[in-house]
């Protein structure tokens, strides 16, 4: 095994953490407001890198301004779905809101990949570069669409985290989800930031979609692995935390690219990349549930 | 009266399986598939509907009985019937193990614990291929030496008929009680004296294990055992069958499996739209009937026999429509 392969290596591990990080935050973000866990966020992933891929091609847009476009329309369409299907959830005629939770993101899983396969196609489909080429910096040769795509979405972290901590809706979403019923007190109203947050979070998996579209292709079932990793992410971070969030997504891209490199039979290396990530989630759910970086009151139980 | 439903069940079934070998082979084959999805989703609505564990293995158990009975009757050249049973045994036990791992956890938690393992068994499968071949398929041995289905039909249906008898008498003992106490408010029940986790760990280890009767009798039907048997597509399509039915009865949890199943072959000639459709018809049904589609009309069934006495004294049993299963 070589330095430079290594170094490969943690350079692609980081850009996957990075879009890794984009998704699990969104499954955070619309957990401590909503409280449930979104099944379906993968599938707004793939649905997100779908539209940037047909605005470029009929609109003949560029690659980036795609990608804002994608981040509007499913933001307003999550919006929607949010409005027309998890209104009970806020109910009190509702009993059990978790298992209505659950099946009905679940469902919404079903329906939109289904949806996909008819309405994109089983075939893979790829968009074209942000910026063709590669780059090389000694023996490590990187293309520039993994950078373009790491660094789009480290600026959309900052920029996130920065509406967390610094604007008034950032601090308003944050006091909801640590407690209704306080922000409430102070005026916040609680029942608007259901519809922000579940298209905040949209929103932020159609970016990563439509940054990934050029380095891997689309397909319809493309969200389905990304949607596990996102799981394991907010569970490592502990569900709530957007920071945690963030360096458990950057953890996990690295440690999976380097069990890649370092797994003894190279045959089945990558198969088994997927079940590492998912044993970690196992061993964190039974051993530590709140994560490394989890807040006591989001905590389960 | 309360015999009436019942006796209009069994002579519906005498008369159906009387009948059966009108069938051409093909809705053989689709009724046999039904029956082995009716097996699924009665022991998937005995864990997420009576106990409230929304687990995601349930397909992933499937699979496992259907690979452990297959692999076992490979090396030691078992009998089927006993390679089906240690299928059983190892799903019993490894539910079980589930089941105690994740007492602790709760909803959502528990969906995604459940999803990791399902996803765990899928790769584990379909990546030691030296073993279960892989996603090439493993081929099995047939349960019976005949060339038509029906009799495979007659075997599923006895399954079927018996896993709903243990599952019923399960259900309406204190067991039951005690399942349904732990759905609605899990404190409240220990609190009130049910022993909450020796409840859960059980009811994990028998719906897991009927959840691998029928991955044993689907290996030995079909001949070939492929890791999609397990994957998450498989247990979107339970999930559908059992909500759109009505997941908190057994009956009409296996109405819902039998329904779609049959719905699913009868438009088979629209396509590819089907399932979505069925996804848009899960989520209404979520939407606006959380009790299932088939509810009503079984509730209605099971009132017959009241009926009859007089419209004016069957208003006082009308209670009795909630112990009805």
């Amino acid at each position: 095994m070589s330095w430079d392969y290594l170094l490969v290596q943690v350079t692609n591990g980081a850009v996957i953490g990075v879009i890794y990080a984009l998704i699990a935050v969104g499954v955070t973000l619309i957990f401590s407001i909503l409280k449930i866990v979104n099944f379906a966020h993968g599938d707004l992933y793939m649905l997100g890198g779908y539209c940037a891929y047909y605005v470029i091609e009929y609109g003949g847009v560029p690659p980036l301004a795609a990608m804002v476009v994608a981040m509007a329309a499913l933001f307003l369409g999550a919006m929607i779905l949010e409005r027309l299907m998890l209104t009970p959830l806020y109910s009190d005629a509702t009993e059990r809101k978790d298992e209505y939770g659950l099946i009905v993101t679940f469902g919404l899983a079903y329906f939109l990949r289904n949806t996909a396969v008819i309405a994109f196609g089983p075939f893979p489909l790829k968009p074209p570069s942000f910026i063709p080429g590669v780059q090389r910096i000694g023996n490590v040769i990187v293309t520039n669409d993994r950078l373009v795509a790491g660094g789009v979405g480290v600026a959309l972290i900052v920029g996130l985290l920065y509406f967390m901590k610094r604007t008034i809706w950032g601090q308003a979403l944050d006091a909801v989800s640590q407690s209704r019923d306080a922000a409430a007190i102070v005026g916040i109203n609680a029942q608007r930031f259901n519809s922000f947050a579940f298209g905040f979070g949209a929103a932020l998996a159609a970016a990563a979609g439509a940054l990934v579209a050029p380095i891997f292709s689309l397909a319809p079932d493309m969200g389905v692995l990304p949607n596990i990793h996102a799981y394991v992410i907010v569970i490592l971070g502990g569900m709530g935390s957007v920071g945690g969030s963030i360096i458990a997504g950057l953890l996990l891209g690295e440690s999976e690219n380097l069990f890649t490199a370092f797994f003894p039979d190279p045959t089945r290396a990558f198969a088994y990349t997927n079940a590492f990530g998912v044993l970690v989630l196992m061993v964190f759910l039974i051993f530590r549930p709140q994560g490394l970086f989890g807040r006591r009151h989001l905590r389960m139980e | 009266m309360r015999g009436l439903p019942i006796a209009i069940v069994l002579a519906a079934a005498a008369l159906a399986l009387a009948n059966a070998g009108r069938l051409n082979p093909y809705w053989t084959h689709v009724a046999i598939i039904a029956m082995y999805y009716g097996i699924l989703a009665a022991s998937w609505s005995l864990l997420a509907g009576y106990v409230g564990l929304f687990s995601l293995s349930h397909m992933a158990f499937a699979s496992i009985g259907g690979y452990t009975s297959a692999l076992l009757i490979q090396w030691f050249r078992l009998p089927i019937p006993l390679g089906i049973v240690a299928g059983v045994v190892m799903c019993c036990a490894l539910g079980g193990a589930i089941g105690w791992v994740c007492l602790r956890m709760s909803g959502p938690y528990l969906a995604i614990f459940t999803l990791g393992f399902s996803e765990i068994v899928r790769i584990t499968i379909s990546t030691e291929d030296e073993v279960t071949a892989g996603m090439a398929g493993l081929h099995t041995h047939s349960l019976l030496a005949s060339a038509t289905r029906l009799p495979y039909l007659y075997v599923a249906f006895a399954l079927l008929a018996l896993s709903l008898l243990l599952m019923g008498l399960l259900v309406r003992s204190r067991w039951g009680l005690f399942f349904r106490a732990i759905r609605e408010d899990e404190q409240a029940a220990a609190a009130s004296g049910v022993a909450v986790a020796r409840c859960r760990i059980v009811a994990f280890a028998v719906a897991s294990g009927f959840a691998g009767l029928a991955g044993g009798f689907y290996a030995h039907y079909i001949g070939i055992m492929t890791p999609s048997v397990g994957d998450l597509d498989e247990m979107a399509k339970l999930l559908v069958m059992t909500v759109i039915g009505g997941m908190e009865r057994l009956p009409t949890a296996v109405g819902g499996a039998f329904v779609v199943e049959f719905l699913l072959e009868w438009l088979r000639e629209y396509g590819q739209w089907r399932l979505p459709v069925f996804g848009i018809v899960l989520l209404l049904t979520m939407r606006f009937a959380r009790n299932g589609l088939v509810t009503p009309f079984w509730l209605q069934f099971l009132r017959l026999g009241e009926a009859r006495v007089s419209p004016l004294s069957a208003a006082p049993t009308v209670p009795d429509k909630e112990s009805g299963t």
